[in-house]
C-alpha cells in the first residue's frame, strides 16, 4: 500500500513538472515577494495585494502587447535567507525578468545579486540610497543601478514634510525656532531619512533636537513621551510604522504632549485612524496616490483591478494598494517598451524605464504620479502629497494639506 | 557520547590513537571522501537555487558549530551568537573597504576580531552561570545590534556596508558557482578543525568543566580559562561564518542580526544534537531546508486550480510559518537528543540487523 502511495506521488509529481515546463511557450516570469505573515504585514499585505491583483489583471487583458505574465508571490515572512533562496530559485528556474520586492531587508539584501544578473527590482523600500545608480554621491555605500521604486524617497518624503511644517509654524503665527525631533527604532528603515531630514530641517530655521527611540514593537512608550514633553519639541518626524505609531500617539495623549506628528508614509492611513481612535489628532501623513474614495479618472482601473481578489468590490483598499498597483503598472510599461525595442529582457527593462519623461501609466492617469526615472537619477517621485486627518468621532475626516515639489538638488541624490 | 554507549561488542581499543580517532572505520573515511568529491562536481550538475541553500548551510553551519562547542561541549549559553554573526560580517567588510586588506586576508582576521569581541562579552561567564549567564549574552546582543545601527564609520550605520566578493590569484568569486566551492573548503576545514578541537587537551578540558567543574577544577583545570576561551572559539566560529555572508552578499545591512538569529542558531544546535559535530551539521541541513520544503508544498498547491486563489495561498503562508514551529516541538519531544542519536540509532540498527538487541 505504502509503496503503491509512493508511487502515485512521484508520478503526479513528474506529470507536474513536465506540465508546468510545457507551460512555458511566450511567456515572461515575474518574481514577487511579499510579506503578508511577519513584522511588517501590517502594510506589507496591503501592498502585495495590489502587485499580485494588478499582475493578475495584466495577464488577464492581454499581458505584456500578448506575451503571458507568469508570476509567483512568495510570502517571505521578512525573513532574508528565505528571500535570497527564493529570488536564486527565480532567477535560474524560471528565468525572471523584473521582480516586485518588499522591504528594507530583502532589497538591500538582494542589490548586488539583481546588479550582477540585472534584473530589475521595483520594492518598496524607498531608502534614499537605492536613487543613485552610479554612486555619484560620497554618501552612497553601494550603487545601486537596477533598483527602481514608485514614490518619493523616504528622505525626500520627510524633507516635504519638514517644508509643510516650516510653512505651518509661520501660519500659525508662532515666534521663535521651531523644533524638530525624529522618532523610531534603531533599525535601518526608520533611521534612513534621518540624517538627511535633520540637515533640511536645519536649513529651514529648524533646532534639531535629539533623536527619540521608541520599539518597532507595540510598547509603553511614555517614557519617551515625557522627553519630547520636555524638549518642547513642535514637529515630530514618526519613522516606524503599524501598533508601534498607535503606542506612541496613545502615550503621548496620556502624557499630554504638544507635538505636532507627522509620520512616514508607511505610518498613515485609514486602518491608524480606525485604531487609534479618538486620541489621534491632526495627524499628517504623505501619499503619492489618491485614496480608495477619491475620484480621479484612474480610480476605474484601480477598482477593475481590486476586483481580481474581491470580486464583489467590497473591499476598501488603502493607499499603499494603489502604490502597489503603480509600481506593477510602470513595470508593466517598461516591459512593453522592451518588448519593442529587442526583447524583453531584464537590460531592456532597465532600459524602458528611462525611455519617458513625465510617465504615467495608460489608465492610471489622476492614481500615480508623473514620473522621470534618468540614467543618472533613480528619483522617479519628486512630489509629495501631504494629507492631514482626524478621527472625527468615527467619520474619518483627512484632507490635504499641502503639496511639495522639491528640488533635484545634487546633494541629495542617493541621500 | 550516544555512540560511546551504543558501542557494538567486542569493539576492543587497544591505544588512545584508535580511541580518538575521527573516522571510525575505514568505510566512513571513504564515504567521507567520496561525498566531497561529489560534492566538488555539485556545480556542474545543480542549479543556482541549490548551490545557495548549499552555501547557506555552510555560513550557518560554520557559525552553529561554534554554538554547539559553546553549548554542547562546554555546557555555557549564549544569546547573543547572531550579534557575533554580524560582528564578523561587518568586521570583514569594514577591514576590506577601509584599509584595502584582501578579502581572503579579512575573513580570518574577522574570526579573531570577533573572537576578541565574544571574550570580552564571554567574561562574566567566569562569575555567573546558567541563566544568569544567559540574560548577561543577551546583553551582548542588544548592545552589538544597536552598534551596527549607530557606528557610521564602522557599519555605515543605517545605510549598511558593502562587501566585496573574494578574489583569489585573479578569480573573482560572485557567483554561486564559484563561490560555492569556497563555501565547501570553509565548510570542511572549520569542521575538521572543530572534530580536531575536540580531541585535544583544550577540548577534553571543555567537556570535563561542562560535566562536572567542580571536578574539573579539582583536577587541575582552570575554569575560567576554558570558560572563557570556549567563548572565543565559538565567536571565532560565528566570525568566520559572518564574513563569508558578508562577501557572499555583497552587502551587510544592521537589519539581519537579531535575537531571532541567536535563537535559530540554538534551535539548529538543539535538533541537530548538543555535543555532536556532525549533529550541528544536519541540524543546520534541518533547518534551512525545511522552509524550502514547505514552500515546496505551498508551490504545489498554486499549481491546482482550485488552489490559486489568494485565500488559500495566504492561509498556506500562515501554516508554513505554524508548521515549522510544529516540527521542531515534535522534534523535541519525540527525539531530544537530537538527529545525531537518531542517526546512531539507525546505523547501529542496521549493523546488527536482523539481531539488534
Amino acid at each position: 500500500m505504502q509503496k503503491k502511495v509512493l508511487v502515485t506521488s512521484i508520478l503526479s509529481c513528474l506529470t507536474v513538472g513536465v506540465a508546468s515546463q510545457a507551460q512555458a511557450k511566450d511567456s515572461v516570469f515575474v518574481g514577487h515577494l511579499a510579506d503578508m505573515s511577519g513584522p511588517t504585514a501590517f502594510v506589507g499585505k496591503n501592498y502585495a495585494d495590489g502587485v499580485r491583483d494588478s499582475l493578475a489583471y495584466i495577464n488577464k487583458n492581454g499581458g505584456i502587447k500578448g506575451t503571458a505574465l507568469e508570476y509567483e508571490t512568495i510570502d517571505y515572512a521578512y525573513k532574508v535567507p528565505q528571500a535570497i533562496a527564493s529570488y536564486k530559485k527565480w532567477h535560474s528556474r524560471k528565468k525572471m525578468v523584473a521582480m516586485q520586492g518588499w522591504g528594507t531587508a530583502d532589497t538591500e539584501a538582494l542589490i548586488s545579486f539583481v546588479a550582477k544578473d540585472k534584473t530589475p527590482v521595483f520594492s518598496a523600500s524607498y531608502s534614499g540610497h537605492l536613487t543613485d545608480p552610479q554612486g555619484k554621491n560620497p554618501h552612497t555605500k553601494k550603487p545601486a543601478p537596477y533598483n527602481f521604486f514608485y514614490g518619493a524617497s523616504y528622505s525626500d518624503a520627510c524633507r516635504g514634510l519638514v517644508q509643510w511644517a516650516a510653512a505651518d509654524w509661520k501660519k500659525k503665527g508662532n515666534q521663535g525656532q521651531p523644533k524638530f525631533t525624529h522618532i523610531g527604532a534603531n533599525h535601518p528603515f526608520p533611521n534612513a531619512p534621518k540624517a538627511a531630514c535633520a540637515e533640511y530641517a536645519q536649513e529651514l530655521g529648524f533646532k534639531v533636537m535629539p533623536s527619540v527611540v521608541i520599539s518597532m514593537k507595540p510598547g509603553d512608550f511614555k517614557a519617551q513621551c515625557l522627553s519630547l514633553k520636555s524638549s518642547g519639541s513642535n514637529y515630530g518626524y514618526i519613522g516606524n510604522l503599524g501598533g508601534s505609531v498607535l503606542s506612541l500617539v496613545k502615550s503621548c495623549n496620556t502624557v499630554g504632549t504638544n507635538i505636532q506628528f507627522m509620520s512616514n508614509i508607511w505610518g498613515g492611513d485609514k486602518k491608524i485612524f480606525q485604531a487609534g481612535g479618538e486620541g489621534i489628532k491632526n495627524y499628517v501623513f504623505p501619499t503619492m496616490t489618491p485614496f480608495w474614495t477619491d475620484t480621479s479618472p484612474g480610480m476605474a482601473l484601480i477598482k477593475e483591478i481590486s476586483k481580481m481578489s474581491d470580486p464583489k468590490g467590497q473591499k476598501e483598499r488603502v493607499h499603499h494598494y494603489m502604490r502597489g498597483v503603480c509600481s506593477t503598472y510602470f513595470m508593466k510599461e517598461a516591459m512593453e517598451w522592451a518588448k519593442e525595442n529587442g526583447g524583453i529582457t531584464g537590460e531592456n527593462i532597465k532600459k524602458g524605464m528611462y525611455a519617458r519623461d513625465n510617465w504615467v501609466p495608460k489608465g492610471l492617469e489622476g492614481v500615480c504620479l508623473a514620473a522621470n526615472w534618468k540614467a543618472d537619477d533613480h528619483r522617479g517621485i519628486n512630489q509629495v502629497n501631504i494629507y492631514q486627518g482626524n478621527y472625527n468621532g468615527g467619520d474619518i475626516a483627512i484632507e490635504k494639506v499641502s503639496q511639495v515639489t522639491l528640488d533635484r538638488r545634487v546633494d541629495w541624490l542617493g541621500y | 557520547m550516544s555512540s560511546l554507549m551504543m558501542r557494538p561488542c567486542g569493539d576492543f581499543r587497544t591505544s588512545y590513537k584508535q580511541d580518538d580517532t575521527i573516522y571510525e572505520t575505514n568505510t566512513i573515511r571513504l564515504v567521507a571522501i567520496a561525498a566531497i568529491t561529489l560534492l566538488c562536481a555539485a556545480p556542474m550538475v545543480l542549479d543556482a537555487y541549490y548551490l545557495t541553500l548549499f552555501i547557506q548551510v555552510s555560513y550557518l553551519g560554520i557559525a552553529a558549530l561554534g554554538l554547539n562547542i559553546l553549548v554542547g561541549y562546554t555546557g555555557q549559553i549564549s544569546l547573543g551568537h547572531g550579534a557575533f554573526f554580524g560582528v564578523g560580517a561587518f568586521t570583514s567588510a569594514w577591514l576590506n573597504t577601509s584599509f584595502g586588506i584582501p578579502v581572503w586576508l579579512c575573513i580570518p582576521m574577522a574570526g579573531f576580531i570577533t573572537m576578541a569581541v565574544g571574550m570580552l562579552f564571554g567574561l562574566p561567564a567566569s562569575r555567573i552561570k546558567g541563566l544568569y549567564l544567559a540574560i548577561a549574552t543577551l546583553a551582548a546582543q542588544f548592545i552589538l545590534e544597536d552598534f551596527f545601527a549607530r557606528a557610521e564609520w564602522f557599519s555605515g550605520g543605517s545605510a549598511g556596508a558593502s562587501a566585496e566578493p573574494i578574489s583569489l590569484m585573479g578569480i573573482v568569486f560572485d557567483t554561486d558557482e564559484s563561490f560555492f566551492y569556497i563555501a565547501l573548503f570553509a565548510l570542511v576545514f572549520m569542521y575538521i578543525w572543530g572534530c580536531n578541537l575536540m580531541r585535544s587537551r583544550e577540548g577534553r578540558a571543555f567537556v570535563a568543566v561542562r560535566d562536572h567543574y567542580l571536578s574539573a577544577e579539582i583536577m587541575g583545570i582552570k575554569l575560567n580559562k576554558y570558560r572563557l576561551l570556549s567563548f572565543g572559539v565559538s565567536s571565532f566560529y560565528a566570525g568566520i561564518g559572518g564574513a563569508l555572508y558578508a562577501h557572499y552578499l555583497g552587502y551587510v545591512s544592521a537589519e539581519g542580526f537579531t535575537i531571532f538569529m541567536s535563537i535559530q542558531f540554538l534551535a539548529m544546535i538543539i535538533i541537530g544534537g548538543l555535543g555532536s559535530v556532525k549533529g550541528t551539521l544536519m541540524g543546520v541541513v534541518f533547518m534551512v531546508f525545511l522552509p524550502e520544503v514547505l514552500e515546496g508544498g505551498v508551490g504545489m498547491m498554486k499549481m491546482t486550480d482550485w488552489g490559486n486563489i489568494p485565500m488559500v495561498v495566504d492561509g498556506l503562508a500562515y501554516i508554513k510559518e505554524m508548521a515549522i514551529g510544529l516540527v521542531i516541538i515534535l522534534f523535541l519531544i519525540f527525539e531530544p537528543e537530537g538527529m545525531a542519536h537518531r542517526w546512531a540509532q539507525i546505523k547501529n540498527y542496521w549493523k546488527f540487523y536482523p539481531f539488534s538487541y
